[in-house]
């Protein structure tokens, strides 16, 4: 009897014990799942801006490593006594080489949105839910796309142009050769020409996307930066007088205040939130806050040169920086030893540093009058068009207007200085200076940084990629 | 199409099977009820003492029916055979008598076995005659069994050659790294299979850890009691342990626990107390000498010092925060278990409380377990059986090994090591001082520690049924069923006045991890000889198991109130971002094997797995795993027989294929993570690819062969055994860097290959065997030599750190030529002396930048300028040699156990000392830096201090990590039986024992046997934070009933 139950239990196990080796993961969703319905193409981009705010285990893009090659190099910023990182000290002292590890952390993160951005575009290009909003996702995807190789292309010059995912594990087949500095720009002209459809404006839980000024404005960038005058006039033209409403705050404290978000002045911004969970680790904002008792931050202004550039009632001042705070725990004021920089730090969140609500302005109004400014001097010198565009900005920092009547050299300095000015950690200053040729003149001023040379113009391919891909060619001097 | 044909497969397989046991079934049916022809009275003798044998197995020869002596040593047989017959008369550690009954009262002594041959040991799926034995196994010696300990892995160490177990910990309940014959594995796993009575159980730290809380992983082996562990063997070669195929390239701890012995009842209590110690503590600046540093340091840079003469003089000693923190600790552990059986059953049954405080405050581990094993013939030839066990542990463990980015996150070690001792540990009033004007949190790390909730609880319930049946003699089929069921609970609460609640108001968090596994094993063995020349065992079986992982946590924070802790996440104002996860994965398994032996003298294992997995790509879900071994007992032929001197000979030879899943889950598709976005302030979750799929992912696969010699001298006084293997590990699983340009960093792919090979010799040796006194050794030597042969098309690449600090320094380095744990980084030349010498010498920063008294590095290809290709090796963690000593010494009734330990050659990067070295104005640094470059000391070895000195990952902090350490000291006393009988007991044995008494070591950190990063085979020896070792004084008693 109890044989035969045996026997029977065997039998049983014969026929119903073999499990099933497929991989069918419940908690994860799988790439061949993706992009099936319209919440799922909205997901795939709502990831391309996210590689804008969050890395996870690295800091963000913007809102931290963007500013050390931006910053951190120039004669703006430098390392402070608390950096720990090699890297970072080494880029501060413009003694940075091919294995620096934030210079590996902009090429990554860079290239971790463009794929994410060629994921978007080619598969909700081929996807049937309504038109309007179909087209919008994939130019909101080619907007980014644009942004981030328009970075690229500017810190390494001759990059990678890859326009889709990967299709398959074999080594050789995923790497790709340099496409030329013109490839690139072309490919992001191309792209930021069909972003100019994108919508004027958003309501609710849209605003913040990519709109058709802000791919015009990035326009005016980067015909600006390829000395194409005559284009970024025409586009700086349409941002300014194509009824997208953009103006200037009547006050500078405004554009980096959480309440004015995405105002009529911010054009494009990364998007910060304090506090909201995974996706948000701003920490630029606490890096330029870490102590409330006399331990120095990671950041500190280059020397005494970028706070004495402002005049006493420029009230850009005291918006870009701070000497004295008070501790939210405590209550206690402490006055710092030298001046550290404000912009974001978050006053209302200070018991979490690290964790600033205010967003990272990457193309406003101020800029673009700027833009036009420069460009209308260099094509036809001081009109009172460009006289009138820069006064916008300095009439509004309370310091009334530029000295009439001065040659096209001398308001081209002014107008470099009044960039400075306004956009002190705006990951703006090494463009700027690269892009006029100022560079190593600027920047040697530092004493700090006297090893800044005419290599600096470019920042190194990163070497391990050089070793994954043997095919890239290293910039000079690296 | 995959379902036909696996279900196709299932077929060709199990219906001979079926068909096999229904047709002895038939035959067995036919076999009439035994009649009673004759009964036999016997008592059984150990033939020396002439103390009664208790549970000796007593057969009629040529039939199954047996029975066992009880606790007088005497037994009686009802049987159906008539006189005479032969009998045969087993017990373990005697050798087996034949003797012809022929119905008179029989008085059968028994000689002590001293030929290990007969010996039975535990192989896979079965057990064999030590001598018929092909492949590579150890015997964990009964005195490593007996140790005090909180875990089966610690008792491994130093137990076997080829094994290396790093403590990775001193945190009460943390695991061991082990390693059997060097890491095979760069991505996957490299902790070797435990079988614990039959079921396979992988030791993953990651199954207890739902990513709440921070610290040292909590071993999941903690669970099981070690006292219940009636042997541990180790299978090392792939002729032992391919029939584990798919997860025996790391070899195979088989675990079996006590059973119950017939004719017995045994009730045994043992206990034992002691008090623990931190082995060392670091020299760190006193507060006089922290504050004129932070003076010197001041002046140096040109700005005003903060102390002046009298107020440095005033801090005199300071604060000592090490003995603020660590304690001496007691540890206690108690087990009553009460084990017999009968004619039919077999049973053990104990329970098990274990208490360990740990040596830094607040830190505890507890295990209350049970176990039930119980074995019941039903018939003559049907069996079932059960290992049962349970236990419920408790773990409180501080913020240790690699948590936070800085010396002053979240790392209590750190943060306890690195406060300035010029800060009070309390107020004038008693209370904590919480004011540190050197960090940016108002906490003291103490306090940290008593307020700080950071607790695991475990669950575990791992049993084992079976049934197994006799279908005709020598044909036994077996089916068991199992289930490990493990759920851990994890609680964190970092109060408002923590450093780590500081920031948050207040921080709760809870996570909860189920990992439940199933399995059905099915197997038939054959054992069949003929003639007493040809030995046969044959095994064939079946074997599934299914895992499924869930997890979830949770947490908030801002709290108005630390009283509610984490019992109340909703009276957090914010919540933290809940997760939850789930996995499941699936083996298949074909198994068999046929071992042949002919006379005992030529033997010869061929086994084969086939397993199918679902951890691996569509296209390679099976692998296929074979080996046949090959021993030869030299000893046993006539030319050596005559020859006294040596009493075994045995040359083994084996080669054999084997595999690692451990991998992790769903590695092969490309699987999407959440992105979130605040647009105006609303957070949008989207989602993208995290890695590229890749189809084609399979099994890596270790070809292993060995060769071995066991000789044993003087009657096996002497035994010595000695193997040379070599490992080639193919088709390695490895996070390969692509391109960045394709938006992603690696790929998981089978490139590249890595080899081990070494030479392993253990020697035991009886030296002196008097009636009084008797001295046992044995020696444990390994040697492995591992070497990473190709990365595909990498030469080498950096291995992701997961700690902030350590990462930006790539400290480690994966090279082809060279071995795992390779340290990568600049070679120091002293300090530079002169300013001359710093305009002559290639720098590391720019020549403004560079000062005398800072640290020169050597320009290794001559270029001109330091920059990341003057970094070379700057050697590897792993040791040169490991070894172990053990000297066992009876003298009437005290016996003494010395149990050395040690390692040789293996380096060790003292991460912690770097990171104390930066005398950055606010954190504590050692005393080495009292040796700083200045004009008045020009040291040539220690740079100037500077208020922000840059780490760079150099030589200077590669240190020896070789040490020889006294493990274990342990004085034991049995009573006489005649002075215990009073209380009737049958047996008393006192002891005292003293663990990790001395270590002598070159190593300046807390402790050379060390690992921050756990089970990681990559970045092995890095020293940063880990939770320090400590000694232990311990008392115990065992007393039997």
């Amino acid at each position: 009897m109890i044989k035969n139950i045996f026997l029977g239990i065997l039998i049983a196990i014969a026929f119903t014990s073999c499990n099933k080796l497929n991989e069918n993961p419940v908690s994860v969703i799988t790439a061949a799942q993706s992009f099936q319905t319209q919440a799922d193409a909205v997901a795939g981009v709502t990831a391309v801006y996210s590689e804008l705010i969050y890395d996870a285990g690295e800091q963000p893009m913007y809102g931290r490593n963007i500013n050390f090659l931006t910053d951190m190099t120039t004669d703006d910023l430098a390392a402070g006594p608390s950096a720990i990182n090699p890297y970072v000290r080494a880029l501060s002292a413009d003694t940075y080489d091919a294995s620096n590890d934030r210079v590996l952390a902009i090429w990554r993160q860079t290239y971790v949105g463009i794929n994410r951005a060629n994921v978007a575009v080619d598969k909700i290009s081929a996807m049937t839910f309504d038109q309007t909003t179909r087209l919008r996702l994939v130019r909101e995807a080619k907007f980014l796309r644009a942004l981030y190789y328009f970075n690229l292309v500017r810190f390494f010059g001759a990059v990678p142009l890859v326009l889709h995912d990967a299709t398959s594990v074999d080594i050789t087949s995923l790497k790709t050769n340099q496409s030329t500095v013109t490839q690139v720009y072309q490919q992001i002209i191309a792209d930021l020409t069909e972003a100019e459809n994108l919508p004027a404006t958003y309501t609710g839980a849209d605003i913040g996307r990519a709109t058709a000024g802000a791919a015009k404005s990035l326009l005016v960038k980067v015909y600006l930066t390829q000395k194409d005058w005559a284009n970024t006039i025409l586009k700086a033209k349409e941002v300014m007088n194509g009824g997208y409403g953009y103006a200037l705050f009547a006050n500078y404290a405004d554009v980096f205040n959480k309440s004015a978000k995405n105002g009529k002045e911010h054009i494009f911004s990364a998007q910060f939130e304090a506090n909201s969970g995974t996706g948000n680790t701003s920490t630029l904002m606490g890096a330029s806050f870490t102590g409330f008792a006399g331990k120095v931050p990671a950041d500190l202004p280059a020397d005494t040169g970028v706070y004495n550039i402002f005049t006493a009632g420029d009230t850009r001042k005291a918006v870009t920086f701070y000497k004295t705070f008070t501790n939210p725990a405590t209550g206690t004021k402490y006055t710092f030893a030298s001046n550290y920089f404000r912009k974001y730090v978050d006053s209302t969140e200070l018991s979490t540093p690290a964790q600033s609500g205010i967003n990272f302005p990457i193309l406003r109004y101020a800029d673009v009058l700027l833009m036009y400014a420069e460009a209308v001097n260099e094509t036809s010198g001081p009109t009172a068009d460009a006289y009138n565009a820069i006064n916008l900005v300095r009439n509004r920092a309370n310091i009334g207007d530029l000295t009439a009547g001065l040659t096209q050299s001398a308001f081209r300095d002014a107008l470099y200085l009044e960039r400075r000015k306004e956009f002190v950690q705006e990951a703006q200053r090494w463009f700027d200076l690269v892009r006029t040729g100022r560079l190593v003149e600027a920047v040697s001023k530092v004493a700090a940084k006297t090893g800044v040379s005419t290599k600096n113009y470019l920042f190194p391919i990163p070497q391990s990629e050089i070793s994954v891909n043997s095919g890239l060619i290293q910039n000079t001097g690296y | 199409m995959q379902k036909i044909y696996k279900t196709k497969r299932f077929y060709v397989w199990f219906v001979p099977i079926v068909t096999l046991l229904l047709s002895f079934n038939t035959s067995a049916q036919v076999q009439t009820k035994p009649l009673i022809n004759s009964t036999l009275n016997g008592q059984v003798l150990d033939a020396k003492t002439q103390e009664p044998i208790i549970g000796a197995n007593i057969t009629i020869k040529g039939t199954t029916h047996e029975v066992a002596t009880n606790s007088d040593g005497r037994f009686s047989f009802v049987t159906g055979q008539k006189f005479p017959y032969t009998l045969i008369i087993r017990s373990v550690t005697y050798k087996t008598q034949e003797l012809i009954a022929t119905g008179g009262a029989l008085i059968i002594r028994l000689e002590e076995n001293v030929s290990q041959l007969n010996d039975v040991v535990v192989v896979g799926y079965g057990t064999q005659r030590k001598s018929d034995v092909t492949g590579s196994l150890s015997s964990v010696p009964k005195e490593n069994l007996n140790q005090a300990t909180s875990s089966v892995d610690n008792l491994l160490r130093g137990s076997a050659p080829g094994v290396q177990v790093t403590q990775s910990s001193g945190s009460p309940g943390a695991s061991a790294s082990i390693r059997i014959r060097g890491g095979n594995s760069i991505t996957g796993g490299n902790e070797p299979l435990y079988v614990i009575d039959g079921f396979p159980v992988y030791n993953d730290n990651a199954s207890t850890t739902t990513g709440v809380g921070s610290g040292a992983s909590v071993n999941a082996l903690s669970s099981i009691n070690p006292s219940d562990i009636e042997s541990i063997e180790i299978l090392k070669d792939a002729s032992a342990t391919a029939i584990y195929g798919s997860r025996g390239a790391n070899g195979v701890v088989i675990v079996t626990t006590k059973k119950g012995k017939r004719g017995t009842n045994n009730v045994t209590y043992s206990a034992y107390y002691g008090l623990q110690k931190i082995t060392k503590e670091l020299d760190l600046l006193n507060g006089s000498q922290w504050a004129q540093l932070h003076d010197d340091i001041q002046v140096a840079s040109g700005v005003a010092p903060s102390y002046t003469a009298a107020q440095i003089a005033a801090f005199g000693a300071g604060t000592d925060w090490q003995a603020a923190a660590f304690r001496t600790a007691p540890v206690q552990n108690h087990e009553l278990s009460i084990s017999g059986g009968d004619d039919k059953s077999r049973y053990a049954i104990s329970g098990n409380y274990f208490d360990q405080d740990g040596i830094l405050l607040n830190t505890n581990y507890k295990r209350y377990s049970t176990r039930f094993n119980y074995d019941h013939d039903v018939s003559e030839k049907f069996k079932v059986g059960v290992n049962l066990s349970s236990s419920y542990s408790t773990s409180l463990s501080a913020a240790s090994n690699t948590g936070g980015n800085t010396l002053t996150s979240p790392n209590v070690i750190t943060n306890i090591i690195s406060t300035a001792p010029v800060i009070a540990l309390r107020n004038a009033d008693g209370s904590y001082n919480t004011i540190n004007p050197y960090s940016t949190t108002v906490s003291n790390p103490i306090q940290d520690l008593e307020i700080v909730k950071n607790q695991t609880l475990i669950t575990r319930t791992l049993g084992n049924f079976y049934g197994e049946y006799k279908i005709i003699p020598g044909l036994t089929a077996k089916v068991s069923f199992g289930a490990d069921l493990l759920n851990t609970k994890q609680n964190y609460y970092a109060p408002s006045n923590s450093a780590n609640g500081y920031t948050s108001l207040g921080y709760a968090a809870v996570g909860n991890k189920t990992v439940n596994t199933w399995l059905n094993e099915n197997t038939i063995t054959y054992d069949k000889s003929f003639n007493d020349k040809h030995f046969f065992n044959v095994l064939v079986g079946y074997s599934t198991q299914f895992s499924k992982e869930e997890s979830a946590t949770s947490g908030s924070k801002n709290f108005v109130t630390d009283l509610t802790s984490y019992n109340s996440l909703q009276s957090g104002s914010q919540t933290i971002t809940p997760t939850s996860d789930a996995y499941t994965w699936a083996l298949n398994s074909y198994l068999a094997r046929i071992n042949y032996s002919y006379e005992h003298k030529y033997n010869v294992t061929v086994s084969a797995r086939a397993d199918g997995s679902s951890r691996f790509g569509s296209g390679n879900k099976w692998g296929y795993f074979p080996s046949t071994g090959f021993s030869w007992n030299a000893g046993q032929e006539d030319f050596l027989k005559d020859v006294k001197a040596i009493s075994n000979l045995k040359l083994r030879l084996s080669a054999g294929i084997t595999g690692n899943q451990e991998i992790g889950q769903y590695q092969s598709l490309s699987t999407l993570s959440p992105f979130t976005y605040d647009f105006n302030g609303t957070l949008v979750t989207g989602f993208a690819a995290t890695r590229l799929a890749n189809e084609a992912l399979k099994w890596e696969k270790t070809d292993q062969y060995d060769s071995g010699l066991d000789l044993g001298l003087l009657d096996n006084r002497i035994n010595l055994s000695f193997d040379a293997y070599y490992k080639k590990t193919n088709n390695l699983l490895l996070s390969v860097p692509i391109p960045l340009s394709t938006g992603f960093a690696t790929s998981l792919q089978n490139i590249g290959s890595l080899s081990n090979k070494g030479l392993e010799l253990g020697i035991t040796t009886d030296n002196i065997k008097g009636s009084k006194f008797t001295w046992k050794s044995s020696l444990v030597y390994s040697l492995n030599r591992n070497k990473v042969l190709s990365l595909g098309s990498l030469s080498s690449y950096f291995p992701t750190v997961s700690n902030g600090t350590l990462s930006v320094l790539q400290p480690v380095n994966v090279v082809v030529g060279q071995p795992l744990g390779t340290f990568w980084g600049y070679k120091t030349d002293g300090i530079f002396q002169t300013a001359a010498e710093i305009a002559s010498s290639a720098t590391l920063d720019s020549k403004a930048n560079t000062k005398v008294g800072d640290q020169r590095y050597v320009d290794t290809n001559g270029d001109g300028v330091i920059n990341s290709k003057d970094k070379v090796s700057l050697g590897t963690a792993q040791p040169k040699f490991t070894g172990s000593f053990t000297n066992t010494f009876g003298y009437n009734n005290f016996d003494l156990v010395v149990f050395l330990q040690g390692s040789y050659g293996g380096k060790i990067y003292n991460a912690l000392k770097q990171q104390l070295d930066i005398t950055n104005l606010s954190q504590n640094s050692t005393t080495a830096v009292l040796d700083s470059y200045s004009a008045s000391n020009p040291s040539n070895v220690t740079p100037r201090a500077s208020s922000s000195p840059v780490a760079q990952m150099s030589s200077r902090y590669i240190e020896n990590g070789s040490y020889l350490r006294l493990k274990s000291l342990t004085l034991g006393y049995t009573f006489n039986q005649s002075s215990i009988s009073k209380i009737h007991a049958k047996q008393l044995r006192v002891y005292i024992a003293a663990q990790n008494l001395f270590t002598w070591t070159k190593y300046t950190g807390y402790d050379p046997e060390v690992s921050s990063f756990e089970q990681s085979n990559v970045l092995q020896g890095i020293d940063y934070g880990a939770y320090p070792n400590y000694k232990t004084f311990l008392a115990g008693l065992s007393l039997t009933f």
